[in-house]
């Protein structure tokens, strides 16, 4: 580059012009504004919304009705109880398939299989899985646990092949080359470098379970969802607002203890590990 | 060198043992309590009533292989008010959660209290899952698709702050810090430093929360929030497994196309 060009350069460049920006976003306007549009709104409505809420909210949290705790403990602890079985169904069902859906491990018909699988059942809500098996194990807490554990198959599924597929290949390697076979590569080779970033996945999917599992309550399958649309239907607020306030603390509090272990797992095999190899 | 211990020994295997052993026996212990009877879910009875009736659940499933599909038409009005609320949603939302994000990050806000009373609001509003919110504002506001487009909006814009905002604390501060320099105040900082900054991920995340909320407004209806969960809702009443598998491939069909769409733009944006 001669001292000319970089003269000129010194110059402050022209904006760039992002035309298709500009077109992107107004499309993307014109797309908002035609759903505003299209959607059975009543706007004239709106402008009370602001202040039902807050009626609502004082109904619900200016005088709970703590007498409901005690029942309300029990069917958060059948919620939670619920989305406990269903994790541990997920686990049991989706490890072996994780791996054996990673490239490397299992054979090439069985990875596209199982990923389609996980794949479908991950676009699928959890309760519609439940209406589907419904028909079969009826409207008890059963239906609960696996339809939160069919879902997580789903998830654990995706998440265990990722892993296996970026987990150094080290250990794998020693063990072939020692004459391990797949099952000790799979068992001295693999599952050490993978474990403890799988013991994270499996508290993270029972945060999502616990959630899943007052959701679940909904049609009817027993647990905190339950008793919670029995009262809004019977419009008993002070009911409704001890409600809300168990689901909150008890999932934040379970999100607070599953998340300080995971970070104990992960940041404690972090540091063991350049000493332990 | 005599003294030097032979240095090829293999070191001590550790005791892990009573650790694992102890670890086992609690996740058993909390299983079992789970699955009891009186304390927990009572497995044993739901076994019990699958037992009973699994002949005639069975043939419900198999219906589900039946395709019905002249419910098909019938389900386009409502998948498309599925999709409306999904964009309405994600709509507000990303315009509630730019100022939102810009107040709850450590670079954007250096005031503490105000930041963190902010977002632990906004994790109170996080512990609670989408249909239950939506149950409760059914019964507050109505049956329509405005109940869905608030339970939405509410935990969008929580998902939304929570992500962006720690990607702006993570990114780089130099920009931010030659704005100070300059002597800007921090509202002129945040307007021309740090919002193009978080744009690709502020993009990223809306796109997230847009694939999320179609599933989330798919189930909506099911209390009564407007939407493709409605017509469910009303198949599922009937036991009419027939149409509600059609019902169900067609959201994987469009969940998935929606997917491929997103990923691609996503591509493109970061």
């Amino acid at each position: 580059m001669s001292i000319l060009d970089l003269r000129l350069s010194a110059a402050v460049p022209p904006k760039p012009r992002h035309w298709w920006r500009w077109l992107a976003a107004l499309v993307i306007a014109a797309v908002v504004v035609a759903v505003f549009i299209a959607l059975p709104i009543a706007w004239n409505r709106l402008g009370d919304l602001p202040g039902e809420i807050v009626r609502y909210l004082w109904l619900m949290f200016s005088a709970p009705d703590w007498s409901k705790l005690p029942e309300a403990l029990w069917q958060t602890w059948r919620s939670v109880a619920m989305a406990w079985i269903g994790t541990i169904l997920s686990i049991a069902i989706a490890t072996p398939l994780s791996i054996l859906a990673a490239r490397g491990v299992g054979p090439r018909w069985c990875i596209v299989v199982l990923r389609v699988v996980f794949g479908v059942i991950r676009a699928v809500p959890e309760i519609i899985i439940a209406i589907v098996i419904l028909s079969v194990t009826g409207l008890t807490p059963l239906t609960g646990a696996i339809a939160i554990g069919v879902s997580g198959i789903g998830t654990l599924g995706k998440w265990g092949y990722e892993a296996v597929e970026t987990a150094p290949t080290g250990g794998v390697e020693a063990v072939r080359a020692s004459g391990g076979r797949l099952g000790d590569e799979i068992r001295w080779g693999l599952w050490p470098a993978i474990a403890p970033t799988f013991l994270s996945f499996w508290l993270y999917r029972f945060e999502i379970s616990v959630r899943a599992s007052a959701i679940l309550g909904l049609i009817g399958v027993g647990g905190i969802g339950d008793m919670l649309t029995s009262y809004t239907q019977y419009r008993d607020w002070a009911t409704v607002g001890v409600l809300v306030i168990v689901v909150i603390v008890v999932t934040m509090l379970l999100d607070a203890v599953s998340g300080a272990i995971r970070r104990r797992i992960t940041e404690g095999a972090t540091s063991r590990g350049p000493a332990g190899a | 060198m005599t003294a030097a211990p032979t240095p090829s020994r293999v070191p001590p295997k550790p005791r892990t043992w009573p650790r694992t052993l102890a670890i086992w026996a609690v996740l058993l212990v909390i299983t079992a309590i789970a699955a009891s009877p009186f304390v927990g879910i009572d497995l044993g009875a739901g076994f019990g009533a699958v037992a009973k009736s699994w002949q005639n659940g069975v043939n419900k499933l198999l219906e589900m292989f039946q395709l019905d599909w002249r419910i098909l038409p019938r389900t386009f009005p409502p998948l498309l008010q599925t999709i409306e609320m999904a964009i309405a949603g994600t709509a507000v939302s990303a315009i509630l959660a730019i100022p939102l994000t810009l107040w709850s990050a450590r670079l954007t806000n250096p005031w503490t209290p105000g930041r963190g009373v902010v977002r632990f609001i906004l994790n109170v509003i996080r512990a609670i899952p989408d249909l239950l919110y939506a149950a409760i504002l059914v019964a507050m506001v109505g049956v329509g698709a405005l109940p869905g487009i608030l339970s939405l909006v509410m935990l969008d814009v929580a998902i939304i702050v929570k992500l962006v905002a720690e990607a702006v604390d993570a990114g780089q501060t130099g920009s931010i810090e030659a704005g100070r320099a300059a002597g800007g105040t921090q509202f002129q900082i945040n307007r021309a430093l740090a919002l193009p900054d978080m744009w690709p991920s502020f993009a990223s995340q809306t796109l997230y929360v847009f694939e999320l909320n179609v599933r989330v407004s798919a189930v909506l209806g099911l209390v009564g929030a407007g939407g493709l969960g409605l017509l469910i809702d009303e198949v599922r009443t009937y036991f009419h497994y027939d149409q509600l598998a059609v019902i169900i491939l067609e959201l994987l069909v469009v969940i998935v196309l929606l997917e491929l769409g997103s990923s691609w733009l996503r591509r493109r944006l970061v």
